[in-house]
């Protein structure tokens, strides 16, 4: 694993703020933190970055320990916080001047490439841009390193659909150029658009990992019979369930779709409804009444 | 990257320099030249007219204050060169940790491969360095007044009767005449370099502030709140001070205030009267008994606060959690 942490752990007092979280990311793989405010998404990036100090456990990125060998870990990383805050007098140029210059490896022309994507005015100084114009830079400013691990925070959370879109082609961009993203965010579907995995986190805790392809392959159908339900096969008793089911109404959620259809073309349905389980569906198992955006 | 970190520091401190650093120029140089205009003997009716007690409140004897020397050592206990020193020091310094806190630049900054002790060393060094220019142009600023002015002296009138006195060889003055005023260039009368250890003072204090306002910033959060306790532990150094010098029973006060260092005139005059003392750590007569501390001594006791603090302020900093920008 590229990224690992093994119980590691952060308290304010008695406050838990990551408890015991021990997770590994692939190289190569983008991978999602889940989760509401305060579940401990941002004190998990924290810590890989070496700001905060852990009262137990560790982490590591490419085998260096985030701690104590933090400023060759962060040689591996480029890191864009929730809120990037940049230096208010310099203008939007002097900014991927300065964090192209500051890094090994920063790529100035690269960095103006991206800017130009996003549609950045350079001349304008950082303290008259849009918070979303300075999300922007800061983004712009991140990506064109060539860290093999870029750790996003909440990377969308103030840009406009069309921006936002473009930030995730790029995350795919670097997914192809074989980069490891760390990607945070409350979007749900951005999400399971960008990432290969995600772990939801609540109060802390990993609480559940998902592999977004296996989440693909998940369907609920809900069908209305003529007839009594039928029993389930023995064969997709594994792999099916019946989650609930009225007079002639049958919800199932199957893992493989293919064997199910199979079953169903020979049952007396009148009409049925396919639909990916998606996220939303795992994600709810979690944190119901929780604030996220679809 | 530690050169781009340096260029980034003088980058957001160059204009505040600048100002302090024309501020100390020209008033130092206007210093001189106001002690140019008054003349030595009007000074002394002066201080003539102010109590006995008052001199306690001075390292120097009224005596020395009222020469060339004493009255320019003065411009270094001055608000504007005292107070742009510690404009420079409090503002810098506080901005260290907890101004690149509290405005978010932080976060963005140790992304990158770089070490606290690098993010620290790099704001200090320019910080220190600003410290020394701001020294160099209160001596530069009393230079070039020196080299620019001209004392006004009143002098007894040169013509003398052309008839010899016997026995003496001298000639008869004549006292009816007017007293001639005549423009003296200060270079004649006083010696720049004599003031160099009232710069190297000046640096000292300056380092001192510095190394304190990082220190406190090193912990803590808010910039608002590090200038504030900088301020706060300012006024009473200053408060305590000014009470050890006023009552003999409350001298031993003068030990608990760091700025009791400071004492620039001191060192000009030591400069002046006791040359072979000017780099001392320990004054003592040929015969081996005891003076006092030397100016070196003093420059010792600032330096160290200075860099113990921004030593303590590196391990703090180094150690501690960051918290999001709020």
């Amino acid at each position: 694993m590229f990224v690992e942490t093994h119980s590691l752990t952060k308290r304010y007092r008695r406050i838990a703020a990551l408890d015991a979280c021990s997770l590994g990311v692939g190289a190569g793989e983008v991978y999602g933190l889940l989760g509401p405010n305060g579940a401990g998404k941002t004190t998990l990036l924290r810590l890989l970055l070496g700001y905060l100090q852990p009262t137990s456990g560790r982490a590591t990125i490419g085998g260096l320990d985030c701690q104590r060998e933090s400023v060759a870990a962060r040689r591996l990383v480029s890191y864009l916080p929730g809120e990037a805050r940049l230096y208010r007098g310099m203008r939007g140029r002097d900014v991927l001047r300065f964090f192209a210059e500051v890094r090994p490896g920063g790529d100035f022309r690269q960095a103006l490439q991206f800017a130009e994507r996003l549609d950045l005015e350079l001349t304008r100084r950082v303290a008259f841009m849009s918070t979303g114009m300075r999300q922007k830079l800061a983004f712009a400013a991140t990506m064109s390193s060539d860290s093999p691990l870029v750790i996003l925070d909440e990377p969308t959370s103030n840009l406009d659909p069309s921006v936002r879109a473009t930030v995730s082609e790029m995350i795919a961009e670097a997914k192809v150029a074989g980069r490891t993203v760390i990607f945070s965010s409350h979007v749900l579907s951005e999400v399971e658009e960008v990432c290969d995995r995600v772990a939801i986190l609540r109060d802390g805790r990993c609480v559940h990992t998902q592999v977004i392809s296996e989440l693909r392959r998940k369907h609920r159908l809900s069908a209305s019979l003529t007839g009594a339900i039928p029993t389930v096969p023995d064969e997709l008793v594994d792999s099916v369930r019946v989650s609930s089911g009225s007079e002639g109404e049958l919800v199932i959620e199957a893992d493989e779709l293919s064997p199910l259809l199979q079953w169903l073309a020979t049952l007396p349905i009148t009409e049925i409804k396919a639909e990916p389980i998606g996220l939303r569906a795992v994600y709810d198992q979690y944190h119901a009444n929780t604030d996220t955006t679809a | 990257m530690i050169h781009v970190l340096i260029r980034r520091r003088i980058d957001e401190s160059k204009w505040l320099l600048a100002a302090c650093s024309i501020a100390m120029v020209w008033f130092c140089w206007l210093r001189v030249w106001l002690v140019s205009r008054l003349d030595t003997g009007r000074f002394k009716e002066i201080l003539d007219l102010l109590p006995s007690d008052w001199q306690r409140y001075t390292p120097v004897d009224f005596a020395w204050l009222i020469t060339y020397e004493g009255r320019i050592s003065l411009v270094y206990d001055e608000l504007i060169v005292v107070g742009c020193v510690s404009l420079w020091a409090i503002a810098r310094g506080s901005d260290c940790v907890s101004g690149e806190l509290g405005r978010g630049t932080l976060e963005m900054l140790l992304a990158q491969p770089l070490s606290r002790r690098a993010v620290m060393l790099s704001q200090a060094g320019v910080t220190v360095t600003g410290v020394a220019v701001l020294a160099f142009c209160a001596w530069f600023g009393t230079w070039c007044g020196i080299h620019t002015m001209s004392a006004k002296q009143v002098v007894a009138p040169a013509f003398q009767l052309p008839i010899p006195l016997p026995f003496v060889g001298s000639e008869i003055p004549i006292p009816f005449a007017e007293p001639e005023t005549q423009y003296i260039p200060m270079v004649d009368l006083v010696e720049a370099n004599l003031f160099t250890p009232a710069s190297v003072s000046l640096f000292m204090f300056g380092l001192m502030l510095a190394g304190f306002s990082t220190l406190m910033s090193s912990w803590d959060r808010y910039r608002w709140r590090t200038i504030g306790i900088v301020v706060g532990v300012y006024g009473l150094q200053i408060v305590i001070k000014l009470f050890g010098m006023s009552a003999d029973e409350l001298a031993w006060l003068k030990f608990l205030s760091a700025f009791t260092a400071y004492e620039p005139e001191a060192f000009v005059r030591i400069a002046d009267e006791f040359p072979q003392f000017t780099w001392s750590f320990m004054m003592r007569r040929s015969d081996g008994t005891w003076i006092g501390y030397g100016p070196m001594y003093f420059h010792a006791i600032m330096a160290s606060i200075g860099v113990a603090s921004y030593a303590v302020a590196l391990r703090i900093f180094s150690r501690r959690d960051l918290p999001a920008p709020l």
